[in-house]
This record gives C-alpha cells, sequence and structure tokens, in this order.
C-alpha cells in the first residue's frame, strides 16, 4: 500500500496534471494530493470511494467478498468489512478524521449470479459496506448499486467526485 | 507425484516476490514508478508459450540457471519501454545504440539476480546464472526455447505481468524451468497429506482439454462456415483475486454457465465486440444492414455460445469419465473482467485460489477470435483428477487414447 502525499510529486501552479492510481482488486489506496484513483471491471465488486474535504485525502477500495469471517483469509482489503475498515484506518493515518468522511459507493451488480435463491453477492457486498459505514456513522452521499451490468470508477481526489463508466450506458458523475 | 495447493502458492508467491524485487530494483535506479500486476503459474503446452506476445517488437534481457532449479529466465520489454528506462537512467542514452544496450543489459542484469537470488534463499540452495544476455526480436522469439520435457509436451511457465503508474506500456519476466527438476521441487515441497494434485494428470488433463477446445471450434466451423482453430489451452493457478485479470477491460460479447457434476463451476465463452458480429453475421440468412450489434447478432452468438459450451463440456466430461451438466447460456455483453468478477466471487467464497482453463480460437480468414474460461469448484476438480485412471494411478502417465 502507498501513500501519495504532496512531498512526492512537484505541481506546477498552471496546469497540474493529477497522478493517475490504478487500484486492483483487493487493492486500496489513499491520496492526499489530489491524485486520481481509479479502478475497473466491477462487477459484483465494489468499489468504496472515501473523502474527506477537510484535508483533501481522498481513498479507494476494490473489495470482492462481503464477509472477512467467512474465510481464512489475511487480506483484509478482498472483504466489504475489513476492506472498509481498512480504509477507513488508512484515511485516518493519512491526517482524515472520521467525522469529516463522506461515502460513495459503485458496484455490486448482480449480473451473472448463479445462487439459487437468497441475495447475491453483490447485494450482499452492497449490504455489508452500507453497514460498516454505518458502524463508523460515515453518511453516503453518492451511490451507483446494483443492476445487471458492469462499472469502472474514477476517484478525482480534488473534488470527491466518483466517475461511473458502464460498456452501453452513459457515464455519471456522483 | 502430487504437489498441493499451498504449494502451489507458495511457488507462486515466490515468483511474484522475486518479481516484485526486481520492479523495486529498477524503481531505485531509474525513479520509475511501477508494479506488479499479476503472477501466474501455467501449466501450458510448449509449443503456445508466448502465443499472447503477439508480432510486436521486444527487448529482453536473458538468463539461464542452473542448481536447485534450472532453466532460463528473461525480462521482455514492450517496444518503447526499454527506451524510458534507458533514458531515465542516464539522459541521451538511448540514441546511442551501444549504451543503451548496455544500460538495458545492466538493468536486466540487476532486476534479475533479484529475481533469482529471491528463489534461491527461499529453497536455501545455490542457483547459479549465467551472464545476461541482450536480445531484441519479434513476437514469441524473445522467448528462450521452452525446456523439452522427455515424455511429454506441458511445460511449467512463470509469467509475472508489470505495470508502469502513469504509462500504458508494460514489461514482463518469463521463467521456464525444467519440468523435471520443478515437479521434484513442488513434490518435496508439498503436503501431501492435505490437498494433494496429482501433476502427472493435471498435466494429461491439460491435454485432454485441447480435444474439448477441438471439438467447439468444430461446432464454430460446422455452423458458421467459418474455418476455426484451436490455438491455445493452457491452465493457471492464481489467487482468485487475481482471476478477473485474465481478461482485459474491452467489451466482450459471449455465454456464461454453470456447470454441474465433478467438477462443477462456470464457464464462459467470449467474443470481441468486432468477432462477434462477424461470427453472427455468418450464422444469419440475412445480410445485416447495420455495423451494430443488434438483439439479432446477440441472439446468434447465443446459441453458438450452447453449442460451443457444449462441445468443450462433453469433452472433458469424457477426458474425466464423469457426467459435466450445465444451465442454459446467459448471453453477456460487458466489460471483460466485469464478466468474469462475478464467477470468480461465487468461487471466492469457498476457495482462495483458483485453476483457470483457458483457451482460445481464431481464424486467418476474417477477423474472428474467441476465448473459452472455465472456473472450476478447485477441490472437485482435485477430486475428479484424482479419480482419473484410478488404477493407473501409480503410473505417472494418463494416456488419452485410453480414454477416448
Amino acid at each position: 500500500m502507498k501513500v501519495y502525499d504532496g512531498s512526492q510529486t512537484e505541481q506546477s501552479d498552471d496546469e497540474p496534471e493529477p497522478e493517475r492510481v490504478k487500484v486492483g482488486i483487493a487493492e486500496y489506496e489513499v491520496t492526499t494530493d489530489g491524485a486520481v484513483l481509479t479502478t475497473s471491471g466491477l462487477g459484483s465488486c465494489i468499489g468504496v470511494a472515501l473523502y474527506d474535504s477537510m484535508t483533501e485525502t481522498a481513498g479507494l477500495v476494490h473489495v470482492m467478498l462481503p464477509a472477512a469471517d467467512e474465510m481464512e483469509e489475511g487480506n483484509a482489503a478482498k472483504f466489504a468489512d475489513s476492506g472498509t475498515e481498512l480504509l477507513i484506518e488508512e484515511m485516518e493515518a493519512a491526517g482524515a478524521t472520521v467525522d469529516h468522511m463522506q461515502a460513495k459507493i459503485a458496484g455490486g451488480s448482480d449480473m451473472l449470479d448463479f445462487s439459487e435463491g437468497g441475495s447475491g453477492i453483490g447485494d450482499r457486498n452492497v449490504d455489508q459496506v452500507e453497514e460498516t459505514l454505518g458502524e463508523y456513522g460515515i453518511p453516503i452521499v453518492g451511490q451507483d448499486v446494483g443492476g445487471d451490468h458492469g462499472r469502472s470508477l474514477r476517484f478525482e481526489a480534488r473534488t470527491g467526485d466518483l466517475v461511473v463508466k458502464s460498456a452501453n450506458r452513459d457515464e455519471q458523475r456522483l | 507425484m502430487k504437489v498441493d495447493v499451498e504449494s502451489l502458492d507458495t511457488f507462486n508467491q515466490l515468483a511474484h516476490e522475486g518479481a516484485e524485487q526486481a520492479t523495486r530494483a529498477m524503481t531505485q535506479m531509474t525513479g520509475i514508478e511501477a508494479e506488479v500486476d499479476v503472477t501466474r503459474i501455467t501449466l501450458i503446452d510448449r509449443k503456445d508459450v508466448g502465443e499472447t506476445l503477439g508480432s510486436g517488437e521486444y527487448t529482453g534481457v536473458q538468463f539461464g540457471f542452473d542448481g536447485a532449479l534450472s532453466g532460463d529466465t528473461v525480462l521482455v520489454f514492450e517496444e518503447g519501454s526499454a527506451d524510458e528506462i534507458v533514458e531515465a537512467l542516464m539522459p541521451g542514452a538511448s540514441e546511442d545504440e551501444d549504451m543503451a544496450k548496455s544500460s538495458v543489459k545492466e538493468i536486466g542484469n540487476i532486476m534479475m539476480s533479484g529475481f533469482i537470488d529471491g528463489w534461491a534463499d527461499y529453497l536455501g540452495a545455490t542457483i547459479d546464472h549465467t551472464p545476461p544476455e541482450y536480445i531484441q526480436r519479434s513476437g514469441v522469439d524473445i522467448l528462450p526455447e521452452s525446456p523439452e520435457p522427455e515424455d511429454h509436451d506441458q511445460i511449467f511457465l512463470f509469467r509475472s505481468n508489470i505495470r508502469w503508474a502513469e504509462e500504458e506500456v508494460s514489461f514482463y519476466i518469463y521463467m521456464l524451468p525444467e519440468y523435471d527438476p520443478m515437479v521434484e521441487l513442488m513434490t518435496d515441497h508439498a503436503d501431501t497429506d492435505a490437498d494433494a494434485i496429482p501433476i502427472d494428470k493435471l498435466a494429461a488433463f491439460n491435454e485432454m482439454t485441447r480435444q474439448g477446445t477441438e471439438t467447439a471450434a468444430e461446432n464454430v466451423e460446422m455452423m458458421s462456415g467459418i474455418a476455426t482453430e484451436a490455438e491455445v489451452t493452457q491452465i493457471s493457478f492464481v489467487p482468485i483475486e487475481d482471476v478477473p485479470k485474465q481478461l482485459s477491460d474491452e467489451t466482450y460479447v459471449g455465454t456464461a454457465v454453470e456447470f454441474t457434476g465433478a467438477p462443477s463451476g462456470f464457464l464462459l465463452v467470449l467474443f470481441d465486440e468486432a468477432s462477434a458480429i462477424t461470427v453472427a453475421e455468418a450464422l444469419m440468412p440475412v445480410e445485416m444492414e447495420s455495423d451494430e450489434l443488434t438483439d439479432q447478432h446477440k441472439s446468434a452468438i447465443e446459441e453458438l455460445g450452447n453449442i460451443m459450451t457444449s462441445g468443450f463440456v462433453d469433452g472433458w466430461a469424457n477426458v474425466l469419465q464423469q457426467s459435466v451438466d450445465h444451465t442454459p447460456p446467459r448471453l453477456v455483453h460487458d466489460m471483460g473482467r466485469a464478466i468474469i468478477d462475478p464467477l470468480a466471487a461465487q468461487l471466492g467464497q469457498h476457495q482462495r485460489h483458483a485453476f483457470v482453463i483457458d483457451s482460445k480460437m481464431k481464424t486467418d480468414e476474417v477477423e474472428f477470435e474467441s476465448e473459452i474460461h472455465a472456473l472450476p469448484n478447485e477441490e472437485e476438480l482435485r477430486e475428479a483428477l484424482d479419480d482419473l485412471l484410478v488404477d493407473r494411478a501409480d503410473e505417472t502417465e494418463a494416456d488419452s487414447d485410453q480414454i477416448f
């Protein structure tokens, strides 16, 4: 994991091109220097984007499965509960405070869900992220979840905007 | 000869960490931020190695290594990325051919020494390597000749993709160990009481899976009149979260099914959009006016996907001497990674790693390419392999003639 802060990149005031940082599945990134965090190919996975406008700290995690306690597993960023918690902690470590954090979430599609009866992984991922954010009192101020299509995300840390792209529909800005 | 899932995981991690160490060495020298995207162990027919490199121009630094593990390894730079590294190391040097060569060689030497030392450290043994050799070739020729196993055509390949933070260029580390010493090492590190995988049966299974792909290719040809050839069949072992990285973010059209039996799992038949249109129109009685993908194209793809799936699954069922059924196909038209992600997640509820079986078919006549990706339940695949020709389990080779 990396924390990108202002000391690493010098930016001129004229036309600063924000750094782009890719976030893979079961990975997260936190930035304090206005980088653009991207993640692609969310099916039932969810991208949780956190933003603290006071400190301009932004973080994005790409989680795959609902709950860590269902598996014996070390990678916290893979799960909706532990991944969201981890992102909150890393945001705090980078200077953000929970009270100022706002969340935007996207993904959790139920495409190609072959499970019979009960709710699918996409739905359960959404429920778990909502629950964990709720425990910390972090409001969800924008979301594009569910449906039967995939999504790719661009989280612009300068503004806190989360741009959602899909294969066959218009771009959305949350 | 058996290996277990944990030892496969260990070796995958070892290759991954070696690649990370090599990449860090490069970042230190050049300041270029790069990260190892994915590392996978693949069991593949030696003649299919490097097929994904296409016909591009590459620069490479190659080593032979010998000792606890022997074989060849090569660092492969896409055209342009080698120049950028040279420039970062010594501005202006990419203009001077000799200087550029020696810079690439130097970087390669440091990177790959780290890569090989990582293996030696873990194995607690010595691995020697030859001096680096600078090479510039196109496509698959950049890779060293695959080692020749004595009695079959399957080899292990370790491949790491390394991506640059800002750029769309990437480079790769290929490692091609000799089969027998590799299997011996994995066997030594296996805890054979748990999760044992009969490695030679896995190789035989892979060879035989090709027949499923061939049947699927024949089905395409029969229905569309497009002469189609099965190109590559490989089985890879990756952490479950790396499964979606098998596919790009391009939009694909195709079908997905869940198959049940021994093993159960998921199977995708995918076409890029251009190929989907080509093949769908070959299936349709009337000429289409639009170049866009229409519902008619999609229903033709659905039908074709169904028949290709059956061809593939039947071939597989024959090999395993099991009946394997599948659900009706569901049509998908979406970003590649988003298509495979829910399937990986469904398996990921019960397993941390996955075997992914990938087949490709294409034709030279028209623009047409299709991929099949199967994701079997790991434990059930292991059991099915174990049962494969169980009375011959002491023999290392499963004989395809005996099965078909």
